[in-house]
């Protein structure tokens, strides 16, 4: 058993999905939610397996694997996460992922309000990234990342977008789920709004807090159909990030510049999009007196690998691998030798 | 603190020592010094602003300017594959297998390599959806309107050329390139690249001596590059198509960075290491690699769908 790699651990659950490096890769893997377990009757999934291509025609699907439910009693019922009452089981992925291996699914309406509202039902958890395309109204938004808030089983916020500007709302269109990080980090991010002030603050699609930092620089590309023309190819230094609101503050100083804004939708599909911003490095301060460098995040401000792979991604729910908030799961992973 | 005035406050050091490797001779601990972290860091003053500057005779100074220092970080990361191989196998196999399994890991690495650089682009620059082909979509296939529009940017922004043009020769149906920049594309919309106006295929460059076997075409100020495993994303268009990004770039805008001794290591271990009874051994192949975008004002580049 000289090439046989075992790896385990625990996490407690907050009810979102969850990724597990696993530099080994896997052949097997199995996790029990402990908390569940110890329930006398939950509704909830106890424990998982998923087969990995080694197991040929017994290989697990993707966003499936077996599922060991608890359903209201003692009693167990094992079947698979992609039976037909279906719950989004375990996605093993090898590559740097732009879509996360899950089905598309359709949307009845985004609001034209600040900010917007998607109607879907869905199974996404809070701060998912979703790309959203294929929209009904709403064009010039078609094919845009956004991360969403507030979600609930038929629908959830879009923080960063501000569509009462909007000429109407949208009545259809799909999403896929993304992933969080790109291959690489820091990455590009999409803009929605630009405000004109000594200082520009500038709103964008996902937290922006989670690749960027106050003293970071960022370049902008404007294209003419959002207006605000002079801010395109230049560059700025973060002088504030707002996780609350999706915003950055520049040292750009855009009162006099045209208003940012959208192209409408009906100029969709021949106006240029998308309005974007990407990293140009940093410009740290010191302070000789207190000796305090700020400006900086080793975390966040080199370019690293944004997303490691392999790794197995839990869905997480009451139904699926990664459990309810607060549920206790251990998981393990088999590298099989042959 | 006077204003003005460009010091340490407003220009970090990067480091509390500096090194000064070619200085000193044979003290071993400065080689140790230059190994400090894991974060490498390129940087580069920004020119001063031509705004103003005339004296004007009556004695008083022009403000000085703050100079600014642009600090690109990357973080060394080490990639490696590793091959076992059964003693049966070189036993019984007469066509030199671990010879053939190192060039195959020799091909792994730059493989490898080029994919991280291709995530790099993909991930870290902003792309203009192209909007000037027919296919309805958004974006659009590639066109020779969305190509000036790049063109535009780059030498909107100063960035310098990559190559070399090629000059006309008394050869049938050949045509000069200009000196150009670099277009990295998948080779899924290379029929769309043949339809562009003004795309000048390989074949019909003048001279084909030096030519990479990946370039396909060049278009304007472009010369493009093609690969089965450029960067694309699924379903990512207005329609749900599959959007193709194609980075085009110019001179130092993008660095790829080996750490010293530690470029490409292939190693051995023979069977007595690896396995208890000697009949395993082993193949690996390492490399360390530091990857950034150094300047997004030479970089820029489309976002594409295919026509068909």
């Amino acid at each position: 058993m000289a090439f046989t790699i075992l790896d385990g651990g625990s996490f407690t659950s907050t009810g979102a999905g969850v990724k597990i490096p696993l530099p080994s890769s896997a052949d097997y893997f199995k996790v029990w939610n402990t908390t569940q377990l110890a329930a006398a009757a939950p509704n909830a999934v106890v424990g998982a397996e998923w087969f990995g291509p080694k197991f040929g025609v017994g290989a697990s699907a993707a966003n499936s694997g077996i599922r060991w439910k608890k359903a209201g009693s003692s009693a167990l019922v094992i079947d698979s996460f992609s039976t037909a009452t279906a719950s989004d089981g375990f996605t093993y992925v090898v590559t740097s992922p732009n879509v996360e291996p899950q089905a598309a699914n359709a949307i009845t309406a985004i609001t034209a309000a600040s900010p917007a509202v998607v109607s879907q039902t869905n199974t996404y958890s809070e701060g998912d990234f979703v790309r959203i395309y294929n929209t009904t109204g709403m064009l010039q938004i078609a094919g845009m990342v956004f991360q969403i808030s507030t979600v609930s089983g038929s629908g959830y916020t879009l923080t960063g977008l501000r569509a009462a500007g909007f000429a109407a709302a949208a009545t259809a269109g799909f999403t896929r789920r993304v992933s969080k990080n790109a291959a690489v980090d820091p990455e590009y991010l999409y803009i929605t709004e630009i405000t004109k002030a000594t200082q520009a603050v500038v709103r964008t699609s996902v937290d922006p807090s989670n690749y960027y930092v106050v003293g970071n620089k960022i370049h902008f590309s404007v294209p003419p159909s959002f207006g605000m023309s002079e801010i395109n190819q230049l560059t700025g230094t973060i002088t504030a990030v707002s996780a609350a609101n999706y915003t950055l503050t520049v040292d750009i100083d855009s009162s006099a510049f045209t208003t940012f804004a959208f192209p409408a939708s009906t100029a969709s599909p021949t106006a240029q999009l998308f309005a974007t911003l990407s990293p140009a490095g940093s410009q740290t301060s010191f302070n000789p007196v207190s000796q305090v460098q700020t400006g900086y995040e080793f975390q966040k401000t080199p370019f690293h690998t944004g997303q490691f792979t392999p790794y197995m991604f839990l869905a997480g729910g009451a139904d699926s691998p990664a459990g309810a908030n607060a549920d206790v799961i251990n998981w393990m992973s088999y590298k099989l030798e042959v | 603190m006077a204003n003005g005035i460009t010091n340490i406050n407003n220009m970090a050091p990067e480091l509390p020592l500096q090194f000064s490797e070619d200085l000193l001779s044979t003290p071993m601990f400065n080689y140790a010094e230059s190994h400090i972290g894991k974060t490498t860091r390129m940087s580069r003053y920004e020119r001063l602003s031509t705004d103003g500057g005339q004296l004007d005779g009556s004695g008083i100074d022009p403000a000085p300017e703050v100079v600014v220092r642009s600090d690109i970080d990357a973080t060394m990361e080490i990639y490696a594959k590793t091959v076992v191989i059964n003693e049966q196998v070189t036993l019984y196999e007469n066509d030199k297998v671990l010879t053939k399994f190192t060039a195959l890991l020799g091909q792994w690495m730059r493989e490898k390599e080029d994919l991280l650089m291709r995530d790099l682009y993909a991930s870290s620059v902003s792309y203009i959806n192209a909007v000037g082909g027919i296919n309805g979509d958004q974006p659009s296939e590639i066109s020779r309107n969305d190509i000036n529009n790049i063109e535009r940017i780059l030498l909107g922004n100063d960035a310098r050329t990559m190559l070399e043009g090629i000059d006309a020769m008394d050869k049938f149906g050949t045509a000069p390139t200009r000196d150009a920049f670099i277009a990295l594309a998948s080779t899924d919309i290379t029929p769309d690249l043949q339809n562009v106006q003004g795309v000048l295929l390989k074949n019909a460059y003048p001279n084909q001596e030096g030519l990479r076997p990946e370039e396909y075409c060049s278009v304007s100020r472009f010369r493009f590059f093609v690969s089965s495993k450029a960067a694309k994303i699924p379903g990512a268009s207005l329609q749900g198509r599959t959007v193709y990004t194609i980075p085009m770039y110019g001179l130092e805008a993008a660095a790829k960075i080996e750490q010293n001794n530690y470029s490409a290591t292939l190693g051995y271990r023979p069977p007595y290491v690896v396995s208890s009874v000697a009949q395993n051994s082993q193949l690996y192949a390492k490399f360390a690699i530091a990857r950034a975008i150094t300047n997004q004002n030479w970089i820029s580049g489309l976002n594409v769908t295919a026509r068909l």
